[in-house]
Formats: structure tokens, C-alpha cells, sequence
């Protein structure tokens, strides 16, 4: 390198920014705070309203559906609850007072 | 150059703040060289590490992050420079050498913001660099996204340009 090169290179370094800057740093990362919590918020509206859309679409085929299974299920739902305590008592699993043993 | 490797997942920001810390003066030096506005060059220099941030996942592993981030930082540069809405102020600011606020003022470096002022913007682009940082030829014509030969003309004659007018003020 040339004294002429030298030169340009020590009057350049006149004005560098400190190497450390806490304050420019800190101000860096709170815009990418900002950012990234505007696009989260962006994300959570665009889902709650794909999801709202999307039952307002499938609730009129999915709640009859649902109504007519669980008119079918809730005997066997209580057949098998029934059992279930019945063979927790016997087996001894289960206290009187429906608390597990342990 | 430090290489720098995310998970794919997710990217933790304390990470990136240390990218920040270690790469901000060598990116605020050249934007502040390429601009002429110390202001202006730091708002550029914020808003590209916000874009850096949303491109991490393409930046290859054993990538020279500084050189990635300069070009980044001068497209942003080159961006508002020619926009109407900046340029025409900005350029007429630079070209004045008004005092700059929060910056040192000796009659050296008012000379050679004086004779940085007179350059075209790539040379200033170049010198700053080439000269004023420890980018070589090929990593700065990468990061201008200029031809080695014609960031060499860039550089040669924007240091003698320099030089030139440097001797007749200091």
C-alpha cells in the first residue's frame, strides 16, 4: 500500500463509527421487536379468520354430524364409563370415594 | 469475514444481535461514505439489517456476512438516492458538505467529504470499499454487482480524483 493510500485510509478512519454502539444496536433490535410482533399479530388475525371462515363454512354439515354421533355414542360413552368404575372398584384400583390408589 | 450459521428453525435474536454489534460500524462507515448523510446512513443501515434479518435463511453458511450485508445496505443506498422524494435534497446536501451533526469536523475530513462529494456514486461506492474498508476488488464488484474491471476503473480513478483534489485543499 502507498503512502498516498495510507493517506486516504487515516483520514477516512476520521469519521468511523464506534466500534461499539449499544445505542444503535439497541435501537436495531427493538425495530426487528416491532417487526417480528407486527407479523406475529398479522399471522394470529389471518388464522383466527381462516378458522372463523372455516366454521362459518363447515358448520352447517359438521354440527348435525356431530349431533347425530354423540346421540349414537352416549350409551356406549356411558356403558363404558360404567365398566370402567365397576372393574376400578372391584380390581381395587379405585378408593370409595372414586380417588385413584396409589 | 465471520461466517455465520442459523438453525432452519428458529433464529435466535441474540444471535443477531451480536451480527449487529460486530458488523454495524464497518456497514455505518460505508453507508455513511456512499450517502454523504450520516443520518440518512444509519436509517439505511437499520433497515438493512431489518431486511438481513427476513434473508437469513438464504445466506449460505460460509458467506462473508459483512460483504452480504454492504450489499444489502447499498442497494437500499442506491434505492434513496434516486428516489424523487430524497435524492434531489439529500444529493444538493451532500454536495454543500453542510456540517454534519454528531459528527467531527476537522478541516482534513471536510476535505475529503468535499472531495467524496464530488465523486458519481458508484466511485464513492467503490473507494469506500476498496480504500476506505479491506474489501478486495472482487469482493466489492460482488457487493456493487459491478464487473471486477470496471469497479478497478472505479477504484483507480476515484483515488486519484481524490488524491488530486486532496492536495490542492490540505
Amino acid at each position: 500500500m502507498s503512502d498516498s493510500d495510507d493517506r486516504l485510509k487515516a483520514l477516512f478512519a476520521l469519521d468511523l463509527p464506534p466500534a461499539q454502539d449499544g445505542f444503535f444496536s439497541t435501537e436495531v433490535m427493538a425495530a426487528l421487536a416491532c417487526r417480528r410482533f407486527r407479523q406475529d399479530m398479522a399471522a394470529v388475525t389471518l388464522w383466527s379468520l381462516a378458522g372463523a371462515l372455516a366454521l362459518a363454512l363447515l358448520g352447517p354439515v359438521v354440527v348435525p354430524a356431530l349431533q347425530a354421533m354423540a346421540t349414537g355414542l352416549a350409551p356406549v360413552a356411558l356403558e363404558i364409563g360404567a365398566t370402567m368404575l365397576l372393574l376400578g372398584w372391584t380390581t381395587g384400583v379405585l378408593k370409595p370415594d372414586l380417588s385413584l390408589r396409589t | 469475514m465471520t461466517p455465520v450459521a442459523f438453525d432452519d428453525g428458529r433464529r435466535p435474536p441474540q444471535d443477531f444481535a451480536g451480527l449487529v454489534e460486530r458488523h454495524q460500524q464497518a456497514l455505518r462507515a460505508f453507508l455513511r461514505r456512499t450517502c454523504g448523510d450520516w443520518a440518512l446512513a444509519d436509517d439505511l443501515a437499520q433497515d438493512t439489517f431489518l431486511t438481513a434479518w427476513d434473508r437469513l435463511d438464504r445466506l449460505a453458511p460460509e458467506a462473508n456476512v459483512r460483504a452480504w450485508l454492504c450489499g444489502i445496505g447499498y442497494n437500499k443506498a442506491l434505492t434513496a438516492l434516486r428516489s424523487a422524494r430524497r435524492s434531489r435534497a439529500r444529493e444538493a446536501a451532500y454536495q454543500e458538505v453542510a456540517p454534519m451533526a454528531g459528527a467531527p469536523a476537522p478541516e482534513d475530513r471536510l476535505a475529503l467529504e468535499r472531495a467524496m462529494a464530488s465523486l458519481p456514486v458508484e466511485q464513492r461506492a467503490a473507494v469506500a470499499l476498496c480504500l476506505a474498508a479491506d474489501f478486495s476488488h472482487a469482493e466489492a464488484a460482488t457487493i456493487l454487482a459491478l464487473p471486477l474491471g470496471t469497479l478497478k476503473s472505479h477504484v483507480t480513478r476515484g483515488r486519484a480524483r481524490l488524491l488530486q483534489i486532496l492536495e490542492d485543499k490540505i
